[in-house]
């Protein structure tokens, strides 16, 4: 088939049409583009061409990052329009088209006030560079820890390539390895970084098989991302893995929790669901039976619908995906009490795909493991909670959504190492803000002060 | 059966020829004697053409365990020219064994050389060769090319059993720093002989071409590489030809030791990146076929190898292989299939669950 969208290699020397492709598919399995796969020899190669760039000056990059924030959002790129571009994400991904545009708004928007971010990340003692005035009196500079950066791209949520043009800012030189679950967004990123002024050798696409992979790992100081060649690695602190989100809404006896269901549904079911920052688990103190019902009862009235569809609100899958991951809840789930769901929770659509609708149960304990089985759809646990239970089943949390008065409770929960953020009262868990670290500042892996003085 | 190397005979004349040596009492070898007896044919009778080699079991398995004495047909004498007792990869269990008599190392030798002729190989060059040098014939053959077409082989020795297990106990690391040795090792040779053929395998040759200077140092010595043992894919073969080692002869070949030997890559039509490998027919023949029934599969699609050696030396029908091949057309005059595109049983993505997002 000729008319598929071809996802060219975007190598040292440009772009790059291997004979060996990879098909990528909509939800229903109608192939839609292919992606080119770099041979290991062409990735080792591309990655010593990285090392080999010197990076642009700090102006001209953070300049360029903002234009291609623009062009991303809002040009033909590969001679795809952004709708187009849109509705390929929409389709492969099976993400509802609504939260592609706004993904691609929030795009526009980081790369706007990505420098700015990354001052929010700098600690305060440190000067961004050797030359600024105040080192002549000794001080801490900002520096990297290596020079090239490796990305092992996740495929959930077109936000997740949002982050790792920090590390171009910050003067690295970047190779990002697409996920096949939807490599469009990076795709599109890199061609638009390239567009807006930075060469060939300093960003590249790098979509590989699993064996080429690890050459990306190999020839990169530093790595991050979420694929099982990432998690091999866990243990190398040269690499930083994306954990499973977990994350966690905790409401507590006083809360007049009716007065938060909007945001309580939102958490869980924004994004379609699909995001780590989606809520995977509800805690309360006292009876969960109320609270578990009055969110079945709003996620019940979600409507199915294709994912290109304006109205659409949850996530799409090829219907044997779905299946599969039915058959493995409803396996989890077995004993809980199901309040939506329970039943099965997969509707066809018809073509070959299937809407994966909002899964809700309860469970008895809040220490029951599977308050952190965590799916890419609104699949929610509703347990119990209680003080003597305290912050052990809080542990493990991306974002912990808190509705509650007691402040020795929010220092114990600010305190707790395993909890990246914390958000007290009516905020939703996919909050976020310019400064907001994600799981920390990314910047922290890849940067570090060093003492420096001049005469 | 002791013809030139390059006369080739009537195909099923030469397989009745076969048959007689390896079945008749006086001529067979010990284990085939033995091992007709449990057959519910007469193979000099009821053998009368290729396809009836299918008749035979897979008797493969049984060269774990064959004591290599009765391979030798009796038909050579009481003293027997043996160059060597050679192996296969073993990575499939205990290894599998077979023995290789001189007239047949030396027709398979003619025959290549003239193959490194065909693809402009250069004559009296010094050759490096990574490969083992035992207990595979691979270590062999090099030695014996090296010498009658080229001119002194420096080899470089390698376990690809002890990398096998390294990396299946998770030790990465010791297998990467062992194939790191061999190509330091390797580097000592290029640098200070007059090396003008390489042969290695693809693995070792993309760890090669990690090394700028060595890269280097290739193209400014080295005239030819003769690459073997797993697959090169067509990319990699493109750059390798256009980018990396522009001007070189590159030719592979597709082994396996119980062929006694090799297939050898035809020349290509013009810019291709695709290898065919054709056998030494009709001494070795493959057939490439579906797993599910045993069936030949149309050309230009994909099936698992079947391997036959028949010669004075060896008789071995029917043995399937792991690998997998598209089936090509073989040359005017040969029997069997061509092959190309050889891979292992390829891994594809099931859908079991994995909790996460990501």
């Amino acid at each position: 088939m000729t008319d598929l969208i071809q996802l060219d290699v975007l190598g040292p020397a440009g772009p790059y049409r291997s004979r060996n492709r990879a098909t990528v598919a909509d939800v229903s399995g109608r192939p839609v583009a292919e992606l080119s796969l770099a041979p290991t020899v062409y990735v080792d190669r591309a990655m010593a061409a990285l090392r080999r760039a010197t990076p642009l000056p700090l102006d001209e990059r953070v300049a360029a990052i903002a234009h291609a924030g623009q062009l991303f959002a809002t040009s033909t790129i590969n001679g795809q329009t952004v709708a187009e571009y849109e509705h390929a994400v929409s389709r492969v991904g099976g993400i509802p088209i609504q939260v592609v545009r706004a993904a691609t708004a929030t795009a526009m928007r980081r790369t706007e006030q990505l420098y700015n971010n990354l001052q929010h990340a700098r600690p305060w003692g440190a000067v961004g560079d050797w030359r600024d005035p105040l080192t002549h009196a000794g001080r801490a500079v900002w520096s990297r820890r290596g020079e090239v950066f490796a990305v092992h791209a996740a495929g959930n949520h077109p936000g997740t390539h949002t982050l790792w043009p920090e590390a171009l800012a910050l003067g690295y030189r970047v190779a990002v390895r697409p996920s096949r679950r939807e490599p469009f967004t990076p795709h599109r990123l890199v061609t638009a970084l390239r567009m807006a002024g930075f060469g060939d050798d300093h960003v590249m696409l790098l979509p590989t098989d699993h064996a080429a992979a690890e050459s990306l790992l190999r020839g990169a100081d530093l790595a991050y991302g979420s694929d099982e060649v990432i998690r091999q690695y866990a243990d190398d602190p040269l690499v930083l893995p994306l954990n499973p989100g977990r994350s966690k809404i905790l409401l507590t006896a006083e809360t007049d929790w009716p007065k938060h269901l909007d945001t309580i549904v939102d958490s869980i079911s924004h994004h379609g669901g699909t995001g780590c920052v989606n809520a995977t688990a509800v805690l309360v103190e006292g009876d969960p039976a109320p609270v578990a019902e009055a969110i079945a009862d709003r996620l019940a009235l979600l409507p199915n619908l294709p994912p290109e569809d304006e109205k659409a609100v949850l996530p799409v899958q090829a219907s044997s995906v779905a299946r599969a991951l039915e058959k493995f809840v409803l396996d989890k789930a077995t004993g809980a009490r199901a309040l939506l769901g329970g039943a099965g929770f997969v509707e066809e659509l018809g073509d070959g795909s299937a809407v994966l609708r909002p899964v809700v149960h309860q469970l008895e304990r809040p220490d029951d493991p599977r308050a952190g089985v965590e799916l890419p759809f609104p699949c929610l646990w509703v347990a119990p909670w209680s003080r003597e239970a305290g912050i052990v089943p809080l542990r493990n949390t991306l974002v912990l959504g808190v509705h509650t008065k007691d402040e020795r409770l929010i220092s114990a929960l600010v305190d707790e190492p395993s909890i990246a953020n914390v958000y007290v009262g009516a905020h939703p868990t996919y909050w976020t803000d310019t400064g907001i670290p994600h799981d920390g500042h990314l910047a922290h892996f890849l940067m570090r002060t060093k003492g420096f003085i001049r005469g | 059966m002791d013809l030139p190397y390059d006369t080739r005979p009537d195909p099923e004349e030469y397989l009745q020829a076969v048959l007689e040596w390896h079945f008749h009492p006086n001529t067979g070898s010990p284990y085939w004697l033995e091992r007709a007896k449990s057959l519910d044919f007469d193979p000099r009778r009821d053998v009368r053409t290729f396809d009836d080699l299918r008749l035979f079991p897979n008797v493969a398995n049984e060269m774990r365990k064959v004591p290599a004495q009765a391979l030798i047909p009796r038909g050579y004498g009481p003293t027997p020219e043996i160059v060597g007792v050679y192996e296969s990869g073993g990575t499939t269990g205990a290894p599998k064994r077979v023995v290789c008599p001189r007239d047949w190392l030396d027709r398979l030798i003619a025959w290549s050389n003239a193959n490194l002729n065909e693809h402009g190989f250069p004559r009296g060059v010094d050759w490096l060769g990574l490969v083992p040098s035992g207990p595979h014939i691979v270590g062999e053959i090099f030695r014996r090319s090296a010498a009658t077409h080229g001119r002194h082989g420096f080899q470089v020795d390698l376990d690809p059993r002890w990398v096998k297990k390294l990396i299946a106990a998770g030790k990465k690391d010791e297998a990467d720093s062992y194939a790191e040795h061999v190509i330091d090792q390797a580097e000592f040779v290029l640098r200070t002989q007059d090396v003008g053929v390489l042969t290695i395998t693809p693995a070792l040759l993309e760890r090669l071409v990690r090394r700028d200077e060595l890269v280097a140092l290739v193209n400014e010595k080295v005239r030819a590489i003769r690459w073997g043992g797993t697959q090169l894919d067509p990319d990699t073969h493109h750059l390798y030809r256009t980018e990396i080692f522009p001007g070189l002869v590159l030719y592979g070949h597709y082994g396996s030791t119980m062929i006694l030997g090799i297939a050898g890559q035809r020349v290509p039509a013009g810019e291709e990146d695709t290898c065919v490998f054709d056998t030494f027919s009709p001494y070795v023949t493959f057939s490439v076929v579906d797993p599910r029934n045993r069936r030949l599969v149309p050309y230009g699609e994909r099936g698992q190898v079947v391997m036959n050696h028949l010669s004075k030396a060896l008789f071995l029908p029917n043995n399937l292989e792991r690998d997998l091949a598209t089936r090509v057309e073989p040359l005017p005059g040969c029997i069997g299939d061509a092959v190309a595109d050889i891979a292992p049983v390829s891994h594809f993505e099931n859908e079991a669950v994995v909790e996460g997002v990501y």
